[in-house]
Formats: structure tokens, sequence, C-alpha cells
């Protein structure tokens, strides 16, 4: 569309982006200012906007007891080591090793922060439903995108009616309520005795969302011309060798757009965490436990528990808001 | 590619979908033929089609597939009319603006559905701003009652959703075809004229996913239900996934609840099928 020019045209255009944007950031604004007041601040009669900011919220919880010593040491040295393993994430490609080897120390640096944590200070529950819910996203991303690329692959490259069917199947059950599959998920969970664990949280996870993964990965890999891995072929090596050397690292934008979609969905996750665990919860449920109760300190605690859960989803919007953008775009342009 | 190919890469999603998405479907059907709690859960009690019936003549049910109608018809046009209006409003601008408002656009379709619902709450707890907003409009105490309650989840969807419809039409709007564009501005066409007879025709098809897809997104709406109503039967905003919730979870009536999932599966298929084989017919035709 061609721009509008007149200066009355273009305050308006400020106006309502502007406005939209209110709307969409003081829900977690205000969300944010509570996490920050004492009990006092947050029960006040007026809404208050400017206040003393305290810790307290967050340290009831995730800390079981603040460290009566080195407190201070521990958190810089925490901060400073996620901060120096982000420096080496984003300037990976100007270090001269390769990327792999770096890639590989950051997420090692990673799961040691997080398996030290818990042995330097004294955690509270919260910071096992954190951890869970790592387990459960990591988990779901690995299984649904390595199985949903090689469907995903085969499905575009597919011209029988086989290929047909099994996409418009998963398209009706991508669409139909998830309740229909839960309820039977939580008797086969009873039934094998796998209620309660990662693994079947995981396993049902990949499973709802396939349909939508499939769908998303073979609209990338159409995009692929077919003479490149013919041509990877006649040089002798067999499909799948073509695929994981020479397909796989074209389609890796795409890969890495959906493998997004997969991180929302299995974060976002609450009805089926809801009724396939008992204690092993995710975040989503946990905070859902502050909401409703009379316990007038769940006002805060749940301002604190919804913040925290949003702080990684912010990074996110941060270093990927393209793959999101072009993740929706095609899923709506083909899907 | 040749079709013992096609499965060898094919057969672990199969296999997925197989066993936990067409196995439990035919689970479900029959899941709900029993008197199922969860004391007798692996023996449960064959009542054959009572559960069916009973969920049919059950008028809180009849309520909630009104109240889940109401949602569907207030939403999808909200989603698609904002979503549209916000997209070409945000394609006046270019370079780091746009990119900003888009990330700060994109943050509540990202947010977790169940904490986007809390924030929301905590604008209406008793030191919150909207609440005082709302005494200062109104004359009277903000209280959560069937009005008020339906009010928040419905601006709640429009908070949530309309992102995805926003971020689908922008990226609509990238590809339309700037000569026709141009040709139409010699021709002295004004901008209502363009979005009327050009823009609009050209997003067609994306509106039709949308409200394809939002329709049975709406359908199945829980988690903002779940948060803003905690269940409470007083507020009667129960939609038919909270009530399935409840009568299975709540209730402990599994078998019920198991009938209930496979009425709404059977309801769905209305707006369902004739979506798959528009999808069918397409996909033959492409392949």
């Amino acid at each position: 569309m061609g721009k509008v020019k007149h200066p009355v045209g273009r305050f308006f255009i400020y106006f309502g982006l502007t406005l939209f944007a209110i709307y969409s950031l003081f829900p977690v604004y205000w969300t944010a200012l509570q996490s920050f007041k004492t009990f006092r601040d947050a029960n006040s009669r007026t809404p208050l906007f400017f206040f003393q900011p305290t810790w307290e919220n967050y340290s009831e919880l995730w800390l079981r007891s603040v460290p009566e010593q080195n407190g201070e040491l521990i958190a810089f040295f925490l901060i400073a080591s996620v901060v120096v393993l982000l420096c080496l994430l984003l300037f990976a490609q100007y270090i001269p090793l390769r990327n792999s080897y770096i890639y590989l120390a950051v997420i090692i640096g990673f799961v040691f922060i997080l398996w030290i944590i818990p042995r330097l200070v004294d955690t509270e529950r919260f910071y096992d439903y954190f951890i869970n819910t790592i387990i459960v996203t990591v988990g779901t991303i690995t299984v649904s995108i390595t199985i949903g690329c090689l469907a995903g692959y085969s499905l575009a490259r597919y011209a029988g009616i086989a290929g047909v069917v099994i996409l418009i199947a998963a398209l009706a059950f991508r669409s139909l309520p998830r309740l229909a599959f839960i309820l039977p998920y939580y008797w086969i969970g009873v039934f094998t005795g796998l209620s309660d664990t990662h693994f079947l949280v995981i396993l049902t996870l990949v499973a709802v969302n396939q349909p939508f993964t499939i769908w998303m990965l073979r609209s990338f890999f159409m995009d692929v011309p077919k003479d490149l891995e013919e041509s990877a072929m006649v040089d002798g090596a067999n499909r799948l060798t073509a695929f994981t050397q020479v397909i796989v690292p074209i389609v890796w934008p795409g890969i890495i757009s959906t493998a997004l979609f997969s991180l929302l969905l299995a974060y976002n996750e609450f009805l089926l965490v809801r009724i396939l665990t008992q204690s092993n919860w995710t975040l989503p449920v946990a905070i859902s436990r502050y909401t409703g109760g009379e316990d007038p300190r769940h006002l805060t605690l749940a301002a604190a528990a919804s913040i925290s859960a949003t702080v990684p989803l912010i990074f996110v919007i941060l270093f990927f808001q393209k793959q999101l953008v072009k993740g929706l775009a095609a899923g709506a342009v083909k899907g | 590619m040749k079709r013992q190919t096609f499965f060898a890469f094919a057969a672990p999603s199969i296999t997925v979908m197989t066993l936990l998405m067409v196995i439990p479907l035919g689970m479900a059907i029959w899941l709900g033929m029993h008197f199922m709690t969860f004391d007798n859960i692996l023996a449960p009690q064959f009542t054959g089609l009572d559960n069916y019936a009973s969920v049919l003549s059950d008028a809180r049910f009849w309520q909630s597939f009104q109240f889940t109608a109401l949602y569907v018809v207030v939403m999808v046009p909200s989603w698609i009319i904002l979503g549209f209006l916000m997209a070409l409003v945000l394609d006046q601008v270019t370079g780091f603006i746009r990119g900003l408002y888009l990330s700060i656009y994109l943050l509540p379709f990202i947010i977790v559905p169940v904490v986007g619902a809390i924030m929301f709450k905590q604008l209406f707890e008793a030191s919150g701003p909207m609440n005082y907003l709302y005494a200062e409009i109104f004359d009277a105490r903000f209280r959560y009652n069937e009005t008020t309650v339906k009010t928040l989840i419905m601006l709640y969807g429009v908070w949530y959703v309309t992102p995805f419809s926003l971020v689908v039409y922008f990226a609509g709007l990238q590809t339309l075809p700037g000569e026709l564009l141009e040709a139409a501005s010699i021709d002295g066409a004004t901008s209502m004229q363009k979005i009327r007879h050009i823009v609009i025709p050209h997003v067609s098809s994306l509106t039709l996913f949308i409200s394809l897809f939002s329709i049975m997104d709406a359908y199945r709406v829980f988690d903002s239900v779940f948060v803003f109503s905690e269940l409470n039967p007083t507020y009667r905003a129960n939609t038919l996934m909270t009530y399935t919730f409840q009568t299975g979870i709540q209730l402990e009536r599994l078998g019920r609840a198991n009938a209930m999932a496979i009425i709404t599966v059977i309801s769905i298929m209305i707006v369902l099928i004739p979506n798959l084989y528009l999808s069918y017919k397409e996909q033959m035709a492409e392949r």
C-alpha cells in the first residue's frame, strides 16, 4: 500500500499504533509493578505507580530461605556466567572455532548452572517446576522436530494419494478439541503407570503438536527444488544422507521457525499437564495455583510468578522476532 | 519419491499420530460408554449409550454450548476486523519503528495463556487501575458476576488472539501487487477504494484461513475461562471445554466427560468437514 503523507493522517497512524501497543503491554507492565511491591503497597486503595521496589516476592517464590552470607556473591557469579554464555552464543560466528563446539559448550554451561543452583542456595518448589518446564519443552522440541522433519520432507516429495490422506487426517486432528485426546491419555497414564512422568507429558505433547509440525515443515521443504537432492543422489549419496547433508542445512531457518512454535506450544500448555501430572507440574499449572485462593499473599506471588515465566519468552521475541513472523506467514499462506 | 521410501521416512510420525491420536479418539468413544470415576478407572462399569443420552439432555451442557457459540460469534469477527485494521496501520511505518511495534504486538500472542489471564485479573484486583477506573466511571464497586466475567473473557480473547491475525494480514500486505496499486493511483482511486477493491480481495484467502482456524480455536477455549471463572457455576461462564473438564476431573465422572468430549468433536465436524474437503481437493490438484 502507498504511504499516507498528510501530517494529520500520520498523526492518527502513530496514535493508533501506540494505543494498541498500550493495550498489548499494559497488563504485563502492571503485573511487573505488582511483583515488585510489598504486601501493603500491592493492596493499597488506589493504584500505585510509584513506590519503593522490593525483591521480596521473587525471593519468596524461588527461595526457601535467603542465604545468610555470600548471597550477593552467589547471585553475581550466576548472573555473570549467564551473561558470558549468552555473549558466547551471540558472537559465536566471530570466534575461530567450529560453531557446533561452542554451542555444545554453551548448552553444557547452562545445564551446569541449572544443576548447581539448588546446591548453592535453598530453592523453593517453584524452581523444580521451572526445571520440569525446561525438560518437557526441550524433550518435546527434540522429538517432534526430528520425526516431524522426516515426515514433512517425505510428504513434500511423495505424490501418492496416501500422502494427501495423511495430511488431511493431520489437519482434522489439529482442529479437534484437545480434551477428546487428553481424557484417554489420563486413562493410558493410569493403566501403564506412566502418570505424572515427564515421559508421558513429552510423548503426548509431541503427538498433539505433530499435525501442526508436519504441515509447517512440509511447507518449508516444498520450497527446496528437487534437483538439489537428486544431484546429490546421482553422486552416490543415498536418500537419507542427501536429506541430512543437503536438504536440512537449506531448510534450517524454517526448522528454527517450527521449533519456536513447538517451544511455545510445550511451554504454554496448561490443560494437558494439569490432567496428566499430580506433582511434576510445569510453570503454567504451578502458576494457576496462585489464583483464586483465599491467601492474600497470593496476589503478589502470582505477579512475581507470572513475570518469572514471561521473561524467557521476552528473550524469545527479542532474538527470534523474524522467525516467528515468518512461521506465522508460512503457516497461513500455505497451510 | 518411491512409496517405500515415503513410508520409511514418515513411519515415526505416523506411528505417534496413530497410537496417540487415532486410538485415543476411539478409546474416548468407548470410555464414554462407561460409568467411570477415579476409583474404578481400570474396571469401569459398562452402561451403553446412557452417558451420551444424559449429556444431550443436560441443561448445563447446553448452557455451556451457548456461551461457547457466543464466544465464537463475538471473537472471530473482532479478531479479523481489528487484526486487518492494525495490519494496515502497521504497514504505514517502516524500519526500526515497525520492528519495535511488531515485537510489542507479538507479546500477548506468545505469553503463556494462563499467565496472560492472571495479568488481566491483576488489573481488576481491589488495588488495580481498571478497578479504579471502573469505580470512577460507573460509580460502583467492580465485582465478579456473570456479565463482568464474560466480558473479561472476551476482552482477554481480543488481547490474546488479535496479534495472530494481525501478523498474518501484515505478511499478506507485503505481497500486494505494486503495479496494480500504482495503476489505481494514476486512475485517481482513493485509499478507501484501493483497500476495498484491491487489498481486501488480495487477502481474502487469508481471511478464510484465519476464520477457519480461529473458529476452531475459539470453540475449544479453556485456559482463560478457567482462570477468570475459576469454574464457579454462579458466573454461568462455562464453555464446552471447561464443563467437560469440570465433569471429568472435579466431579470425577470420567465416562461422562469422555462422552461430552466426543459430542463436542461431532459438533465441530459441521465446520470442519467442508474445510477438510476443500483442502483435500486443493492438495489433490497440487500434487
